[in-house]
């Protein structure tokens, strides 16, 4: 076995050569936010800039294929990519974009020839930015229960209806819905799969409220949205893996959603919450007392075997291993870890995570933000509790035949 | 990076699987869990036989030299029986030690014999105030002309009952030292515990000579040799560990399919499922903090940090990952016929070989600088 990121002198080559690239193309002045929701239009822009000259490359989604604008990327040099650009501080896609990490191995599996060259090389090269719209009010974790309908009128379908939870600060080019094409149609035969222009008459975007944002890993994407669709028309063509098979089409991104991709964990904010309890400040420090020290040690295992756990789902990932719960195996580990982990720093540090404020709390909000998204990250890309369901179906647990995993490139 | 087995491994894997499945079924390990001989009459030679023994010595001194990774699968698929006896004890623990430890001549008379399972070593460290540091070595050793003489008891010792020869740890005047004692030597007598565990004994010793040809390596130098052995050992024993708890997972997985309540598979209740999936999770995390660890040994890289959470999380999740299994199978699990419960005690006596988890997080306070 392997566990380490580079070795070869081919990788170490490469390397070299994304070290460079990046010294290069990243450009000035970009700013870190704790909290992704205070990044600037301005930070965005730049960071968009950054996408794009990564997506000439090929680098932004680099395991799909060259012709529709990735760069056909091994395991060992895409892991070498997500640990450079991490080292900067940033990750791959460098702003929010579900286009690429989610509808993109989705179109790949399921869209025709059209639909790949239409949708993949604008998204893989960094030129517009896409949400994805599933969640709405009255269907969360009963995702097939949706209601916003898209029913066919000549060339179109004319959707109407509510998402919520959706997309990022700043907008997008596109969004992917999943929505009912036969309203008198059998549950699970009834949905598509829809790719819709946001630029469309009919949509209306409207910030929500949330304590934080949460998410599967990869850039924060500031606020979450609810989107209106009135009577909005989308070119039949939009459709993907065609109508009324939108459930099939689904799971192959909730794969990906579920963490079945698997990322390579930031653990910045573990390095730099254990550093900060090693500091003296007036004569005293964290560590000092054994209770905490204790804690720490606990606390540095959770975060160690998550890491471990979304290593070995990458490297599943990206050598096209089979996989059947390991998915959302780490996704739920990774939502009840981070919860443990915010408790733990709860306990060790004591009410100083619990502020911003950068004289009485610590590492200027990090600490803060994370005991605050470890709360919301319980939810998107599935409930903990919808986790364990696919793990034991997945598991076979009760049943004779195990359910198998979704494509994913 | 590449998590799968080489090819060397996947052989390991598979004819050790075989081994398992022939002469360990589950049926075979239950009847020889009240057999008062043990393993060493009906299974002992063959796996001396296999060449297991000298996986882990160097082939200078009679062994195959493997790297620490191709021990651990062996040792994951022992685990799955749960196969008991001295392999670990004398084929790892006691294998490094000698080499850490002993002297050439040494490492040359008693190595050999060792790889051929001729030689049974026991390591004979715990006491009553039972522990994994200095300061739970208390059994002192005189001088006697060259040698020493020794006078007190050790318990808790693995597989005892099955050596021939017993590493001894004592006090003397140089400090903590490591000397091998003849296991059927005048004055030592070996008592097999009887209760809630698998091959602990305790062993005394009345006035037992040592000669100085037996004192393994320098006087008083013997805890640092065995820091590195520990070192070394330990992520071998969690691989074990491993084993058990893919073991009780897949017992607990065919059981869920298997048990009908209700009209319907118990599998089929979420409250049962739960506890599957925290078996695998115990599973998983105790998989991957071991065969890392083992890499970084085998890569000569710094590992104790690896070493310690790995040893601490699979001691903890192998006992848990039986509760749970426990819990899915609820009365037949109790039932000594079915076997779950060999795997139940064998979690509860390898907690602490070694050290507890408690001890080894301990261990990673001062290897993370925790310490003011």
């Amino acid at each position: 076995m392997d566990f380490a990121i580079e070795d070869s002198p081919e990788q170490e080559a490469f390397r070299k050569e994304v070290k460079d690239w990046l010294q290069e193309n990243i450009p000035p002045g970009i700013e870190h936010s704790v909290d992704p929701k205070d990044m600037t239009y301005e930070q965005y822009q730049i960071r968009r800039e950054l996408g794009r000259r990564l997506g000439k490359k090929g680098w932004l989604y680099p395991t799909m294929p060259t012709q529709y604008g990735g760069a056909d990327l091994p395991a060992e040099k895409t892991i070498i990519l997500y640990d450079e650009i991490a080292k900067t501080g940033l990750a791959l896609p460098p702003y929010y974009d579900a286009g690429g990490r989610m509808a993109a191995p989705t179109i790949l599996v399921w869209g025709t020839e059209e639909h790949k060259n239409r949708f993949l090389p604008p998204i893989c090269r960094g030129e517009v930015r896409t949400w994805q719209l599933l969640t709405e009010p009255g269907a969360g974790s009963d995702l097939a229960g949706i209601k916003t309908t898209a029913v066919r009128d000549g060339d179109a379908y004319v959707v109407n209806g509510q998402k919520v939870y959706v997309g990022s600060s700043h907008g997008a080019d596109y969004s992917w819905a999943i929505v009912v094409t036969d309203p008198k149609g059998q549950r699970h035969k009834n949905l598509s799969w829809l790719m819709i222009p946001m630029n469309l008459p009919g949509i209306t975007v409207v910030p929500m409220d949330l304590l934080a944002t949460g998410g599967e890993g990869g850039s924060g994407s500031g606020v979450k949205n609810s989107v209106f669709f009135d009577n909005v028309r989308v070119p039949v063509e939009y459709l993907v893996g065609g109508e009324n098979n939108g459930w099939k089409v689904a799971t192959t991104h909730l794969e990906a959603e579920h963490g079945g991709m698997g990322r390579l964990a930031d653990r910045r904010v573990i390095y730099e919450f254990i550093d900060y309890c090693k500091e003296r400040r007036d004569g005293a420090a964290i560590i000092d007392d054994p209770a905490a020290r204790a804690e720490l040690v606990d606390l540095y295992i959770e975060s160690e075997i998550t890491r471990l756990f979304a290593l070995r789902n990458h490297w599943l990932s990206h050598t096209g291993q089979p996989r059947s719960y390991e998915g959302s195996q780490y996704s739920l580990r990774r939502k009840l870890s981070g919860l443990d982990i915010s408790e733990k720093m709860l306990r060790i540090a004591g009410p100083q995570v619990l502020t911003k404020d950068e004289r009485c709390g610590p590492l200027k909000g990090m600490v803060e933000y994370f005991v605050r998204d470890a709360i919301t990250s319980l939810h998107p890309g599935a409930t903990t509790d919808i986790q364990r369901v696919i793990i034991a179906r997945r598991m076979g647990v009760g049943r004779a035949e195990r359910e198998q995993a979704g494509a994913l490139r | 990076m590449d998590l799968s087995l080489d090819q060397t491994q996947q052989l390991i894997q598979e004819s050790t699987r075989d081994f398992v499945r022939g002469a360990c079924s589950r049926d075979a390990l239950v009847k020889l869990d009240k057999d008062p001989a043990g393993i060493s009459a009906s299974l002992w030679p063959k796996i001396a036989e296999l060449g297991w023994m000298g996986m882990a010595i160097p082939e200078e001194y009679g062994g195959t030299g493997n790297a620490l990774t191709d021990v651990a699968v062996l040792y994951e698929e022992l685990g799955v029986g749960p196969v008991p006896g001295p392999h670990f004890s004398s084929g790892v623990l006691c294998a490094r030690l000698l080499l850490e430890a002993a002297s050439e001549a040494q490492k040359k008379k008693l190595l050999p014999e060792l790889a051929s399972g001729e030689r049974v070593f026991a390591l004979a460290a715990t006491e009553s105030h039972y522990g994994w540091m200095p300061e739970h070595v208390r059994m002192t050793a005189s001088k006697d002309g060259s040698g020493y003489k020794l006078t007190g008891r050790k318990v808790f010792v693995h597989d005892a009952m099955y050596a021939t020869d017993l590493l001894v740890l004592v006090r003397t005047d140089e400090g903590i030292t490591l000397v091998r004692v003849d296991a059927r030597a005048a004055g030592v007598t070996t008592r097999a515990l009887d209760g809630f565990l698998t091959s602990l004994a305790e062993v005394s010793f009345d006035k037992v000579g040592v000669s100085a040809a037996d004192v393994i390596g320098k006087p008083g130098g013997a805890w640092d040799a065995l820091q590195l052995a520990m070192l070394a050992s330990a992520p071998v024993l969690c691989a074990y560990k491993v084993g058990g708890c893919k073991a009780v997972f897949e017992m607990s997985l065919q059981y869920s399919k298997d048990r009908l309540q209700f009209g319907q598979p118990i599998g089929r209740f979420q409250r049962v499922q739960d506890h599957i999936i925290h078996i695998v999770n115990y599973l998983d995390a105790a998989r991957w903090t071991t065969y890392e660890a083992l890499w970084k040994l085998d890569t000569k890289q710094d590992a104790a940090s690896s070493v310690h959470m790995a040893k601490s999380v699979s001691s903890e999740g192998y006992l848990r990952a039986c509760d749970f299994g426990h819990e899915v199978h609820a009365g037949i699990g109790v039932s000594r016929e079915y076997g779950l419960t060999l795997h139940t005690k064998m979690s509860r006596s390898l907690y602490h070989c070694l050290g507890a988890p408690k001890e080894h997080r301990k261990l990673m306070e001062k290897v993370l600088g925790l310490l003011p």
